[in-house]
């Protein structure tokens, strides 16, 4: 019954979409208001439905119909309900349908905000927009249906994957939906200008911002993913290089890309091609990163999860990638450059210099994760590139980024004179210098962590400046510091909010060096009673001790009191979770966690039969809370930076802002 | 944009015909992409793996030894062998073979110092880089074993969940 009823409803869905690309070109190329209107309508109208087909998946998910094949796969009776939901987007079949629902949603956002300013784009957005949710519906209502039926119907089901049974878990995969399903908006409103030949500034407006909101669940979805990655996995670290990790950084750094070469085409009018070629390889590298981490293409090693959507996914990334070059190409004439750069010293020089550097690293990430198969298909041999190789060669690239990022801001539009430059960082070129040598002093010896630090303290102490700068200049006006400050924020916010990005990266960037220069870990067996040495602390292993949890979860948790000079500072409890009826254990770590760095233990061994002894391994990670607190740091940047204007804003008629440079 | 600075005493800031000043780009951006080439090539040198089954292992046996490989095959639960030497140093050992029904050519897998991994069980698949010995043994690199669980669960795992398990597990 439910099974029927939402398959037939994501027919409609489709039917619906299909009616709303028809009407909207039809109705844009007669000039007939009344089929666009209409076309408009029908594109809305998929959202209820999609909502509809996934109401039916959650009801039948819930409610443990076990006839229905998705079910079955991904939850089972004792699971409690809240995971039931969010089994919704625990499995292949059903996280596809939760893409076209959030594609629904954000196609419906367009439709709804700002119609009258961009009428002319509307058509050939619901046109753009109809054909990317035309194709997912028809992967998740034909191919990968989340409605196909169990020939017989178990008793139980299979249960989510022990991995997703996390809080972290259940936001960080919607936090990646969003940011790229989101980028499709941007994507869709470019191609629309060109498409109608409005090449004005409205949608480069409207691309920019959608971008940005994109952009901001796609950060979020990055970072949380690293801190579930460190909190539930168990090796130690946060980002691994694997391929479904590139797969979702790739089309963020496009997206950052063009965040910052699209304010050239904005003050400069030039990079306009150049930003038309960024939308569509976010959009494309979005479209290739669902599906990659769904295919098992790269990392599996033998090709035995063949998927069926494998052949359509290329097919439409191929139709999609034809049809934005075809309309590029067409517009050329509108797409030209209207200024030269005139110096390499001046602010959309540097912009010219980020984008280099940023597209360089997306390549470099593009080709080690495509790496196994570009090497097939020239040697004949599978090749395989490891993490240390991504960091040998991203680290100067990533290093010269963060120099720029502190230098870019001081420079001018047009040029910039070396000596007005010069003035400018001598004195956080001091501060870092000093700040380097403390830390030699204080026993930090290695190079690379030395110029890390120095880079990522230069480019901090730089960035403060400008806030420092802005915030003095206001003060000049009678303000006092704190209404200075947040003014200059309020007035500014694209700016401001940048820099908050900026500081956000670069404290996250500390801690990163820190952390991958200086980790370190022990591997130690102990009996009960016995202690360890782990760089100043000392750990007491008491005992284990094994009961059941929530579910069919079997925990084995050891016991472990953790000193620093003799003082106790507190336990540690790491277990080893087993989920009984899938016979997959878990490896849950535990940590004292502080500024200055985390001690973090994972039991990796205990048998039975000698009970009082256990092998532990102990990570020690300096700065390591630098990366989150960085990345919360990072997303209030965003938020400053995309928060809605206010149509007419009161605020100009009392004062010009006075920020110093040519912003 | 009031203060835009238009001195043009330092000679980095004097730029004069737009032609020039083009191919001062194109010699930059050319330097520049060289730069990237070599960061790249430098990088991969001598450290790229090789993907490889058990058979495929065997069919080359000699030309594969000594060489950093990843080698994936099915664990066969019985040969599991964990050994704890002392308190630092432990050993872990198993055999994978390219097909379960029919095992006939085995791989012995030793890895030191690793712990067992939760997913190390019989029928799960196991990826494993390192280098085989001139004994035929595969020495493990550290942190080297990888493993996917018997495929109760979806074969296909969902968005951020594909990749836990592939990354190296402790």
């Amino acid at each position: 019954m439910i099974a029927d009823f939402g398959r037939i409803t994501l027919y409609v869905a489709f039917t619906v979409a299909l009616y709303a690309i028809v009407a909207a070109y039809y109705g844009a190329r007669r000039g007939d208001d009344r089929w666009v209107r209409s076309a408009r309508n029908a594109i809305i109208a998929v959202c209820p439905l999609v909502a509809l087909a996934c109401a039916l998946i959650i009801t039948a998910l819930v409610t443990g119909d076990f006839s229905i094949a998705y079910v079955s796969q991904v939850s089972s009776l004792g699971m409690p309900t809240y995971l039931k939901v969010t089994a919704l987007w625990g499995g292949q079949a059903g996280s596809l349908l939760f893409w076209n629902l959030l594609l629904s949603l954000f196609t419906a956002a367009a439709m709804l905000t700002k119609w009258r300013q961009q009428k002319e784009l509307m058509p050939y957005v619901i046109v753009v927009l109809g054909m990317v949710q035309l194709f997912f519906l028809f992967i998740s209502g034909i191919v990968e249906s989340p409605f196909v039926r169990n020939l017989t119907i178990p008793a139980d089901g299979n249960g989510l994957n022990p991995l997703l049974r996390h809080p972290g878990m259940i936001i960080h995969p919607p936090m990646l939906y969003l940011g790229f399903v989101g980028m499709t908006i941007p994507y869709a409103f470019a191609m629309a200008a060109l498409m109608s030949g409005q090449m004005g500034d409205n949608w480069i407006k409207t691309t920019r911002r959608w971008t940005l909101v994109a952009w901001l669940f796609l950060s979020l979805g990055l970072i949380l993913g690293g801190r579930w990655a460190y909190d539930v996995l168990g090796w130690g670290g946060y980002w691994g290089w694997d391929p479904v990790e590139n797969a979702s950084l790739m089309p963020w750094l496009a997206g950052t890309a063009f965040l910052h070469s699209v304010m050239i085409q904005e003050k400069m009018r030039m990079f306009k091609m150049w930003n038309m070629f960024l939308v569509m390889l976010t959009f494309l590298l979005v479209i290739l990163g669902t599906f990659v981490v769904r295919s098992g293409v790269i990392s599996s090693v033998h090709a035995f999860a063949q998927s069926a959507i494998g052949p359509f996914f290329f097919g439409f990334i191929a139709f999609m990638f034809i049809f934005s070059l075809v309309w590029i190409t067409k517009r050329r004439e509108s797409l030209r450059t209207e200024n030269q750069l005139v110096s390499y010293l001046s602010r959309e020089a540097a912009f010219l210099y980020n984008n280099f550097l940023i597209i360089a690293i997306l390549a470099v990430v593009f080709l080690f994760t495509y790496y196994p198969l570009i090497s097939e298909l020239f040697t004949g041999e599978k090749g395989f590139v490891g993490p240390p190789v991504y960091e040998r060669a991203l680290a100067p690239l990533f290093a010269a980024l963060v120099l720029l990022m502190g230098v870019a801001p001081l420079t001018m539009w047009y040029r910039t004179s070396i000596q007005r430059l010069g003035r400018a960082v001598l004195w956080p070129a001091v501060a870092s210098t000093v700040l380097v040598v403390v830390l030699f002093i204080l026993g930090v010896h290695l190079w690379p962590a030395l110029l890390g630090f120095w880079l990522v303290s230069f480019s901090a102490a730089l960035t403060l400046w400008e806030f420092a700068k802005g915030t003095r200049a206001r003060m000049g006006k009678g303000e006092n510091v704190w209404t200075a400050f947040t003014t200059l924020m309020a007035r500014n916010r694209r700016r401001y909010g940048g820099y908050w990005i900026h500081m956000g990266v670069l404290i996250m960037a500390f801690g990163i060096v820190a952390d991958g220069l200086y980790q370190s870990e022990t591997q130690i067996r102990l009996t009960a009673g016995e202690s360890v040495q782990v760089g100043g602390f000392e750990m007491v292993f008491n005992s284990v001790s094994r009961f059941p949890g929530a579910d069919d979860l079997l925990i084995t948790q050891a016991d472990v009191d953790l000193y620093k000079n003799g003082e106790f500072l507190r336990k540690l409890t790491p277990e080893i979770e087993f989920y009984q009826r899938s016979g997959q254990p878990m490896t849950i770590p535990s940590a004292r966690s502080t500024i200055t760095e985390d001690f973090y233990v994972i039991l990796v061994n205990w048998e039975p039969t000698t009970a009082d002894a256990a092998t532990f391994r102990i990570f020690l990670n300096p700065l390591i809370n630098w990366i989150w607190a960085g990345g919360i740091v990072f997303i209030i940047g965003t938020l400053i930076a995309a928060w809605p204007d206010r149509e007419k804003a009161p605020a100009r008629a009392r004062k010009p802002a006075v920020v110093a440079a040519g912003d | 944009m009031a203060d835009v600075t238009w001195q043009n005493t330092d000679e980095s800031a004097v730029l004069v015909k737009p032609r020039r000043n083009r191919l001062m780009f194109i010699v930059g951006g050319v330097a520049l992409i060289a730069a990237v080439v070599y960061l790249v090539v430098n990088a991969m040198s001598g450290s790229t793996q090789l993907y490889k089954t058990v058979g495929e292992f065997y069919a080359e046996q000699s030309r594969l030894t000594g060489r950093d490989l990843r080698v994936a095959g099915w664990v066969i639960g019985d040969s599991i062998v964990y050994t704890q030497i002392d308190a630092h140093n432990s050993r872990l050992e198993f055999d994978i073979v390219d097909d379960l029904s029919n095992p006939t050519q085995t791989l012995h897998v030793v890895a030191l110092n690793e712990p067992k991994p939760d997913l190390l069980q019989n029928q799960a698949q196991a990826l494993v880089e390192g280098r085989a010995d001139a004994n035929g043994v595969f020495n493990a690199n550290p942190g080297g074993l990888m493993l996917k669980c018997p495929t109760r669960y979806e074969e296909m795992a969902p968005e951020g969940t594909g990749h836990p398990e592939s990354i190296a597990v402790p």
